[in-house]
């Protein structure tokens, strides 16, 4: 018997009869560092929506004579595909949970199919707007495209996130891997949350 | 203290096996892939220490530069560097890393009974980028370009337009870098807290040292954001051309000072939130008594950041805010008294109700205490708007928050290091001079930042170079001059009397205190493991109920608890502390150096506009995280 394959418990070791703690309670170090990551960088996006709104309230009007105000339907709509997202996220977990190893699979690989899909599309579309309106304009298009361009940043972040996982999925299921699993699902939950209010704060230049 | 009694042969045995698996890496390499708490504790004390020697410096020459008006040891432009490099080092680079870094990270986990912290790699990677950040940002020294717009660094003196070169890029990416690591910092901190606590330990039990570092971290954590959107912003601003503080382009320049206040206020609690632990650490150990209202303490140490969070406009009441926002404030900041003084109170009354024996360490919070309630009453003054604004930007704003920041903060610095260095070194220091070099700060400090009020409000304007004569400025500052050299020489008596005792004192055992915390219940130096079997608590001043010691010891002889099979700790459930589950600690990481130097590179190409070439650094980042994750911990 290896070190390692010894079983772990808080009893008597040696002669004793070792008894294996009971199964944990509180969330797993993955989820407690996934929580503070989410506490941090959602601190984050809020200080930049306040940015946006402190300078929408200093001028007017808004957007500044000369800038079409933002589509309305499109946003909307890639929005909403990229939330629907956190299904099948929540499907691989609860899958990897159970020791579906396929259906975890197949499920991390529908999310990761759209969200790639929508990341590519918005990338095009980034590069398409900044054509026809330069970030250097004003502050009005100073805090649009930073905005985006920071909520695009975390979803490049997720895809990477669920490449990892999955290559980590080809060999197996662990422990380490299910709990990386539901943090990467809760990344994705604050992703998709951060997306509504990005994209809801930049389509108030609309009213 | 009770004589322990050798342990039994099975005993012995478990003991030399825990050595064997926590047993540190021999050499330098060792220290560079250290994940053990003590160790990164040792490496931040160093470095901080040597940053405090840095920014001490800037300060002497500031000082002697104001000796006597019309005075041109620096010109204008060197000054405006140096009171900058002053401001950065002392926050970013020497209190905020000696409180959370250095004290924060040796002690955290010997009070909470753990082996190390949650995430010791993390722990590792933060002390390496808050190294990187620091030589990146005083290269701009070497170069001619250090940071040269204050500390807070105003828009729009920080824009391109009016300081055109490199010092304020080095401004926004080195502590861009830094929060990194205050954050990384931050959040270990809330999870070793909630989940690495000795069994028993519940929430209630926590000692107010952790309460104080847990107040910290939250502060840290959610204050800091802020800056680094306010960096981001700038860094944008003055290198792809967004105009988020440009006026003329519709944006504002009240934008950095909003978010920069947001963050810089709730900065001041986090630096002498953790103080306020070393002072509810020393208290009780020289009075050998409870500290009084303990729940009221541990509320107050987190009201205090809390409240902290919405105060960040009393910076501004010189910007012509409206009204309504300046009662706001002043009225949030009024609030702040309120955690402050229960604190105050629940410190004096200790010492008085208590057996005080002033040692050296009680010394220095006394004087902490003084100075605290000093630098506290002028605070309350600010919040009168009319005063604020008749006094803004005076010296007597300097004096008020160099009373709260040397006083308050480094104080209780001082008095942790003459505290806790039987624990860290085995050896007692020199009581005697100890006393003396205590008496020679604080006379020193008081003289150099007492004339700094009248001087102040005689009209003396922060950030000046020099000054004509016949002001009467003068003999303030000539006095203040002097204080800051009675100061150094009361430094260099402390920091000589811990050298000497180092190699010369006599050895000081595991508990000459007889201190109410866990720490003080291992051998000085702790070993590796800290303690050879996790102690069970029942109170948080664990270290006086000697029927639970003495029940751990005995449990190394029947193994409970010693978990000398691997390298490994006990979790804790967050709120009643009871045993959750067995963790895999890791062993030293080359990974955590690797991944700082990887950004190192990264703000180093941003900073000379390599855009390109950072992309490859984050490559390498993303590499070196996949071999950071290559070895899976075995979880239950």
């Amino acid at each position: 018997m290896t070190e390692a394959a010894l079983p772990r418990t808080t009893k008597a070791s040696g002669p004793a009869v070792p008894v294996i703690v009971e199964q944990r309670v509180g969330p797993p170090a993955a989820l407690w560092g996934m929580g503070i990551l989410i506490a941090s960088e959602g601190t984050l996006f809020i200080c930049l929506v306040a940015s946006y709104f402190y300078l929408r309230f200093e001028t007017h009007p808004w957007p500044p004579d000369g800038i079409a105000p933002p589509r309305v339907a499109i946003p909307l709509i890639m929005t909403a595909i990229l939330v629907a997202t956190s299904v099948p996220m929540q499907l691989a977990w609860r899958a990897a949970q159970a020791g579906r190893l396929a259906a975890a699979r197949l499920a991390l690989v529908c999310a990761l199919v759209v969200q790639a899909g929508y990341l590519a599309y918005e990338i095009h579309d980034f590069q398409d707007q900044l054509n026809r309106v330069a970030v250097t304009r004003d502050a009005y298009t100073s805090a649009y495209y930073v905005l985006l361009g920071a909520d695009h940043a975390h979803v490049a972040l997720g895809i990477l996130f669920d490449v990892w996982l999955l290559g980590k999925l080809a060999r197996g299921l662990t422990t380490y891997r299910v709990n990386a699993a539901q943090a990467i699902m809760w990344y994705w939950h604050f992703v998709n949350v951060v997306t509504i209010i990005v994209i809801g704060t930049l389509l108030s230049a609309n009213v | 203290m009770a004589v322990v009694a050798p342990p039994s042969p099975a005993g012995a045995e478990r003991l030399a096996r825990l050595e064997r698996m926590w047993e540190a890496r021999p050499g330098v390499l060792g220290w560079l892939t250290t994940t053990d708490h003590k160790r990164i504790g040792l490496l931040y004390f160093w470095t901080t220490l040597t940053f405090f020697g840095a920014g001490g410096t800037e300060a002497l020459i500031m000082r002697t530069q104001l000796i006597r008006p019309n005075n041109h040891l620096v010109g204008p432009s060197t000054y405006d560097e140096i009171f900058t490099m002053h401001g950065i080092t002392m926050i970013f680079f020497f209190i905020i890393p000696m409180t959370t870094g250095a004290f924060g990270n040796y002690l955290l986990p010997l009070m909470l009974g753990a082996r190390d912290m949650a995430f010791p790699r993390v722990n590792a990677l933060s002390y390496w980028i808050f190294v990187s950040s620091g030589i990146f940002l005083y290269t701009s020294l070497a170069v001619g370009a250090a940071p040269n717009a204050g500390w807070f660094d105003y828009v729009p003196l920080a824009s391109k337009a009016f300081d055109p070169g490199h010092n304020i890029d080095f401004y926004a990416l080195g502590l861009l870098f830094n929060s990194v690591s205050s954050t990384l910092t931050a959040g270990l901190f809330i999870v070793t807290i909630f989940k690495s606590r000795a069994p028993g330990m519940s929430l209630n039990r926590l000692p107010l040292f952790c309460y104080a570092m847990l107040a910290a971290a939250l502060g840290l954590l959610f204050a800091l954001p802020a800056l680094s959107a306010d960096l981001i912003m700038l860094y944008l601003d003055r290198n792809v051309g967004t105009h988020f503080f440009d006026v003329a382009h519709g944006g504002s320049a009240l934008l950095w000072q909003n978010l920069f206040w947001f963050f810089g206020h709730p900065e001041v609690y986090i630096l002498i939130v953790p103080t306020f632990g070393i002072a509810t650490s020393i208290i009780p150990a020289f009075t050998q008594r409870k500290l009084v209202a303990f729940p009221l303490v541990a509320i107050a140490e987190l009201l205090v950041v809390f409240i902290g969070f919405g105060v960040w406009a009393h910076h501004m009441f010189a910007t012509g805010l409206p009204t309504t926002a300046l009662v706001f404030f002043a009225g949030a900041t009024a609030m702040v008294v309120i955690p402050s003084t229960i604190q105050v109170f629940a410190w004096c009354m200790s010492i008085i109700t208590g057996a005080p024996r002033f040692r050296t360490p009680l010394l220095f919070i006394g004087g902490f205490i003084f100075m605290f309630v000093t630098g506290g009453l002028s605070g309350i003054m600010f919040l009168a708007v009319p005063f604020d604004q008749q006094v803004h930007d005076t010296y007597f704003v300097i004096a008020h928050f160099h009373y709260i920041i040397f006083g308050a903060a480094v104080f209780p610095i001082f008095g942790g290091m003459y505290y806790w260095f039987p624990k860290v070194t085995g050896r007692m220091y020199f009581e005697r001079p100890g006393q003396i070099s205590f008496w020679v700060i604080f006379v020193g400090t008081n003289l150099l930042f007492f004339p700094m009020h009248i001087v102040g409000l005689l009209g003396m304007t922060r950030r000046e170079y020099t000054y004509p004569s016949g002001l009467g400025w003068t003999i303030y500052n000539q006095l203040e001059t002097v204080g800051g050299y009675v100061l150094l020489i009361g430094i260099l008596m402390l920091l000589g009397n811990l050298v000497v005792s180092f190699f010369r004192a006599e050895r000081a055992g595991p508990d000459p205190w007889h201190g109410p915390t866990l720490e003080w219940t291992t051998s000085s130096p702790p070993p590796p493991y800290n303690y050879p079997v996790i102690p069970v608590v029942t109170s948080a001043y664990a270290n006086w109920d000697d029927e639970d010691r003495a029940r751990d010891r005995r449990r190394l002889d029947t193994g409970e608890l010693v978990l000398e099979l691997g390298h490994e700790q006990v979790a804790s459930r967050p709120v009643d502390g009871q045993p959750d589950e067995i963790v895999e600690m890791p062993h030293s990481s080359p990974w955590p150096i690797l991944l700082a130097l990887s950004m190192a590179f990264i703000f180093s190409m941003l900073l000379i506009g390599h855009d390109s070439t950072a992309g490859v650094g984050g490559i390498l980042c993303l590499l070196v995280l996949l071999g950071w994750h290559s070895k899976e911990p075995q979880e239950a």
